[in-house]
């Protein structure tokens, strides 16, 4: 009787066989190639924006320095960094830059973190609607609290201005470190921050499981003891995660400083760009080096950190404080007082603005003459100048404005889908993969443009498509391949966070069953996590909505709304300005509300769901 | 299955984020010229004669373009862009305005004729940046600009290539001269900057030295933001301004002279340093004097806004001239709380700052010859300067335009009602004033450019106010 041995598998055989395997998961496959696109995406407009350190710019300080009208140089290094003017240029920026970044982080977290403990772990009064007003500041662009704080705080004897709302009607004169530079910066910057830390926060405190303070309160531990030991190491993880968010944030951010006088990085970078160009961008790369860091300390801050589970299945009950019967009212209504500055009164100044005869005119609220209201802004439908309007139609007639609005939602819709869609898609691959160190890599990359300053990434981007080859200046396209990367980490992050909590056996049942991956997908992992996925695609779509930073060097002032916006307020136009953060702030809440109204997904419930 | 829907899906999308929006605009006309060399020096001045087989081609059209009349530039124009879509980009909005008159001329001369187009104007200086990308191509889709900076222009556009000058036959007939004469670029007018004052309270500004006093902190548009405000300051080093800041100086009582004399001393060895002329030390004193105490606004709209407040008692700055006709009368604002320094009686120095608005064509021009054709309209009638004219404080570059706009317009009583001159500071004295008594300091871009890195680091050295 003959027997044939099976022949030793080759080791091309074996090699293709675990190819095949590789290739047969899915979120192998979007691992590899988000891997691929995220390293092209994040790696390619690192390398153009050192090329342009290094390039010789006509016209500029390279050029005069070099005497040589191209090629390549170290000449701007060695003079951003030891000419007479270093200290103009790059100390005294970089140390205004990180005091700005350190400042929003207290304030936004301090003011945040507070007001997420209220909202979350305590029976004040009217929780619902401090949840809801206070995520305003965040849904509006952050420079418009800039104006608002100024149009409030102005005033002649200090300022050397007209006199603001406060000098006007009760004759307050605050100093000038209130008014401009960096106090003010730090306190709008924080208060626009605010509500993200109050969404990440918040989201652990509303999970948080009561176990621990109730045992810590039966053993009749102080309450200070509890919150210092039991509470605040709970939350810590969250309010890393939030420092190193809103650090990276504030510190890219351009439009606050620019508007209270503030000098840093991203404000240094923009009134460099023009004589000079290459060290302009040396300052967009000390700023991705910071973006680095961040991201380094946050992956030392996870490997380090300690492991508390804040979602178990003993106990889903949330113990709440008792702030007995006048305090819960007395805190609310502090809370109502204090919520209302950054985020109703500017509603109210932007509405009433557009009703004020010319820009800043407020004398109607001390004359009480209403004949010195004027609906001009909004109804003027020809292109006059005598009756104060600039040269521009009314804002209902305004195609400038309108043409914005329609860019606007294009890329903002755009940007919403494609970053929403990848993010979740990275995020169901890398929680199936997660012990792998390309999926972590395919993290990291994906979360990387978020810590780098928005400026630095525009500016990034600028130069990668200003070229012979490729020339995308000023199109929708360049806008939404930016947005799409600067937003995909939101849906990422959203993803990655709820299928983490996702049980494994849910689709290998499915897998036994034999259903497809697309069927897995769109009937049984996306509407589990429907809520977290849904905040993955409204949070890229309200933040482009506003966004300025990113998208400032990458098209003119008209092509979107917030450029538009931006431009009308540095015109002194501010009609106009109020009118856009009016259409702006309307806009998203309607969306916000129809998706919550159709998804039960909303804004303040934020990341992670 | 699943493995190549995933795979088509994430690739799909990959290349969704590259495919979707809009394509960047594109030129439709065939290609006219080729890329201009962006990286190596080109000729400098515009009117130095170039041999012929080194001219590009947007360079041959604009040589014969030259020779022509503007209908007959008009029916060039219609030849090639009829149907087509033009792309301008410039410092002025106004260019948006001006372009429906043009295509409106162009019907007259063939009714069938029309063209759509777009006007951008970018801001934050990115008007350098996007013609020197557009620049790249081998047929731009830019047209023509209008622009502003005599310095940037002439070293990051003229001397790189980018940029062409086209001298309008009629224009510099208008202007005594011819396009092969005629060295320079082409200004569709000049713009003034003048120092206004709020009078409700007592002060007075009768000396431009006032403005840089003790004490005082005027609001200017921050010079980082708007390089033409640095230009300003360029050009006070040039003798003839250096020597009207003496001149306003020796006019000062002895006592106030007493507190500027340390820093004209100080400054006579960084005047010398930096290669100044005679009265060197008295521009550089003005000048860090002005750096080191005044509040940077966003633009000339907040000035305007500020100062015209009943509120903004004392307080002066340096704004755009036409910035007045738009404010809008109330309780608490009016035009009557502002006065033109310049108009004041025995008002001593300079008056303000004129900077030009220049017309270039690109040199790879999709459209060249109606980018000379809408050039020349714009330069040589009132109608296709009306979109300027109409404002005070602008002068076009063409006498006989300019006093068309000024018989039509009557901006010299601008602030006249019911024949009374009810708002003094809308009466413009005109350009021959302004650059005569009114003593305009105006931008040599030349002069500009050959002081950027010398007295322009200079003035980057000088500790600017800081209200923290």
């Amino acid at each position: 009787m003959k027997t044939t041995a099976n022949p030793p598998a080759s080791r091309l055989t074996i090699g293709l066989n675990k190819t095949k395997t590789f290739f047969s998961k899915p979120y192998n496959v979007i691992l590899l190639l988000m891997g691929i696109v995220f390293t092209v995406t994040t790696v390619a407009p690192i390398l153009a924006i050192i090329q342009d350190t290094l390039k010789i710019h006509p016209g500029t300080i390279d050029a005069h320095l070099t005497g040589q009208v191209s090629g390549y140089t170290l000449v701007n290094y060695i003079d951003l960094f030891t000419s007479r003017m270093a200290k103009t240029n790059l100390w005294t920026p970089l140390l205004n830059t990180l005091l700005l970044a350190v400042g929003t982080c207290i304030v936004s977290i301090l003011f945040g973190g507070i007001v997420a403990f209220l909202v979350t772990r305590t029976n004040m009064a009217w929780r619902k609607y401090i949840s809801s007003i206070f995520i305003f500041p965040y849904i509006m662009p952050q420079w418009t609290l800039a104006v608002v704080w100024q149009n409030l705080f102005n005033s002649n004897a200090v300022t050397g201005t007209s006199n603001g709302l406060l000098a006007a009607l009760f004759g307050i004169e605050r100093t000038m470190i209130w008014c401009k530079s960096l106090v003010p910066s730090q306190g709008v910057q924080g208060l626009h921050y605010a509500p993200f830390a109050y969404i990440l926060i918040g989201g652990i405190f509303r999970n948080m499981d009561a176990n621990l303070e109730e045992a810590a309160t039966i053993l009749d531990t102080p309450k200070w003891k509890i919150m210092t030991r039991i509470t605040l190491p709970m939350v810590k993880p969250a309010i890393l995660s939030t420092i190193l968010l809103v650090f990276g944030s504030a510190m890219g951010s351009y439009p606050v400083p620019h508007y209270l006088g503030l000098s840093t990085l991203s404000t240094k970078y923009v009134s460099m760009n023009s004589k000079y160009t290459g060290e302009a961008s040396i300052l967009a790369i000390i700023m991705m080096i910071f973006g680095v860091a961040i991201m380094m300390l946050n992956q030392l801050s996870l490997t380090s950190r300690k492991n508390y589970t804040t979602v178990t299945g003993k106990s889903g009950q949330i113990s709440k404080i008792n702030l007995g019967k006048s305090g819960k009212y007395i805190i609310a209504l502090i809370l109502v007082i204090l919520t209302f500055f950054p985020s109703l009164f500017p509603i109210v100044s932007f509405a009433v603005e557009t009703f004020v005869p010319h820009p800043g005119d407020d004398s109607f609220l001390y004359t009480g003459d209403t004949s010195n209201l004027t609906t001009k802004w909004w109804v003027t439908s020809e292109n006059v100048t005598e009756n104060g309007m600039y040269g521009q139609k009314g804002i209902l007639h305004n195609e400038t404005i309108w043409h914005a609005f329609r860019g606007t939602i294009y890329v903002s819709v755009c940007c919403a889908l494609l970053a929403g869609t990848i993010g979740t898609l990275v995020g169901y691959a890398v929680s199936k993969n997660r012990r792998s160190k390309w999926a972590n890599y395919v993290n990291s990359m994906a979360f990387l443009p978020y810590l780098m300053p928005s400026l630095a990434v525009g500016a990034a981007f600028f130069i990668l498509f200003s070229t012979e080859k490729l020339n995308l200046f000023n199109t929708y396209t360049l806008l939404i391949i930016v947005g799409t990367i600067k937003y995909i980490p939101f849906a990422s992050r959203s993803s990655l966070n709820s299928m983490l909590q996702l049980s494994g056996e849910i689709e290998e049942a499915a897998i036994i069953q034999d259903i497809p991956w697309i069927k897995r997908m769109t009937r049984i992992i996306i509407p589990i996590q429907k809520s977290s996925i849904i905040s993955g695609y409204l949070l890229p779509f309200m933040t482009c909505l506003r966004e300025l930073s990113l998208f400032m060097l990458l098209c003119v002032q008209g092509f979107i709304l917030s450029t538009t916006l931006d431009y009308f307020d540095e015109m002194g136009l501010y009609a106009f300005s109020s009118g856009i953060n009016l259409i702006l702030i309307i806009t998203i809440l309607v969306c916000n509300t129809l998706v919550n109204k159709v998804t039960g997904a909303s804004l303040d419930k934020g990341i992670g769901g | 299955m699943k493995r190549i829907v995933a795979m088509l899906l994430v690739l799909c999308m990959a290349l969704g984020l590259a495919a979707c929006g809009q394509k960047a605009p594109e030129a439709t006309a065939a290609p006219a010229a080729p890329a201009a060399p962006a990286d190596t020096a080109a000729p400098a001045a515009p009117a130095e004669p170039v041999a012929e087989e080194n001219l590009t081609e947007t360079q041959k059209i604009i040589k014969e373009a030259q020779t022509m009349t503007l209908e007959e530039l008009a029916k060039k124009a219609i030849e090639e862009s009829n149907g087509k879509m033009f792309y301008g980009v410039g410092n002025s909005s106004r260019g948006k305005s001006a372009l429906p008159l043009f295509i409106a001329y162009l019907q007259t001369i063939d009714p069938s004729y029309n063209m759509e187009f777009e006007w951008q104007q970018p801001k934050n200086n990115k008007i350098f940046d996007q013609l020197t990308a557009d620049s790249l191509k081998d047929t731009g889709t830019f047209a023509m600009t209008l622009i502003q900076d005599g310095n940037q222009i002439e070293s990051k556009m003229v001397q790189t290539g980018i940029l062409d000058t086209f001298i309008p036959k009629d224009w510099a007939e208008a202007n005594g001269t011819t396009a092969e004469e005629y060295k320079g670029f082409l200004a569709l007018q000049t713009l003034n900057k003048v120092f206004m004052y709020n009078n409700t309270g007592s002060k007075t500004y009768d000396n431009c030295w006032d403005f840089v006093a003790e004490g005082e902190h005027g609001l200017y548009m921050d010079i980082d933001s708007e390089i033409v405000g640095k230009n300003f300051l360029y050009m006070l080093t040039e003798d003839t301004y250096a020597g009207w800041l003496k001149e306003a100086y020796n006019a000062l009582p002895a006592e106030e002279q007493a507190y500027f004399q340390p820093t004209i001393k100080a400054m006579e060895s960084e005047a010398a340093d930096l290669g100044l002329g005679p009265d060197g030390a008295y521009a550089l004193a003005w000048i860090k004097l002005l750096v080191e105490i005044y509040k940077a606004q966003t633009d000339y709209g907040p000035n305007c806004n500020t100062l015209v407040d009943k509120s903004a008692t004392d307080q002066f700055g340096l704004l755009v001239y036409s910035k007045l006709r738009s404010v809008e009368e109330s309780n608490s604002v009016s035009v009557n709380n502002v006065n033109v320094a310049a108009y004041t009686d025995g008002y001593q120095g300079i008056g303000g700052y004129g900077y030009c608005h220049y017309l270039f064509v690109t040199d790879n021009s999709p459209l060249p010859w109606t980018a000379c054709a809408f050039i020349a309209y714009m330069t040589c009638t009132e109608d296709g300067f009306s979109a300027w004219g109409k404002d005070m404080g602008g002068y076009s570059s063409n006498p006989k335009v300019a006093e068309a706009t000024e018989n039509t317009r009557h901006h010299q009583t601008g602030g006249y009602v019911d024949g009374v001159s009810v708002y003094e500071a809308k009466n413009d004295r005109g350009y021959d004033w302004w650059t005569t008594d009114g003593k305009l300091v105006l931008e040599d871009p030349e002069y500009c450019a050959s002081v950027a890195f010398t007295v322009g680091s200079w003035i980057e050295m000088l500790t600017k106010y800081s209200a923290g």
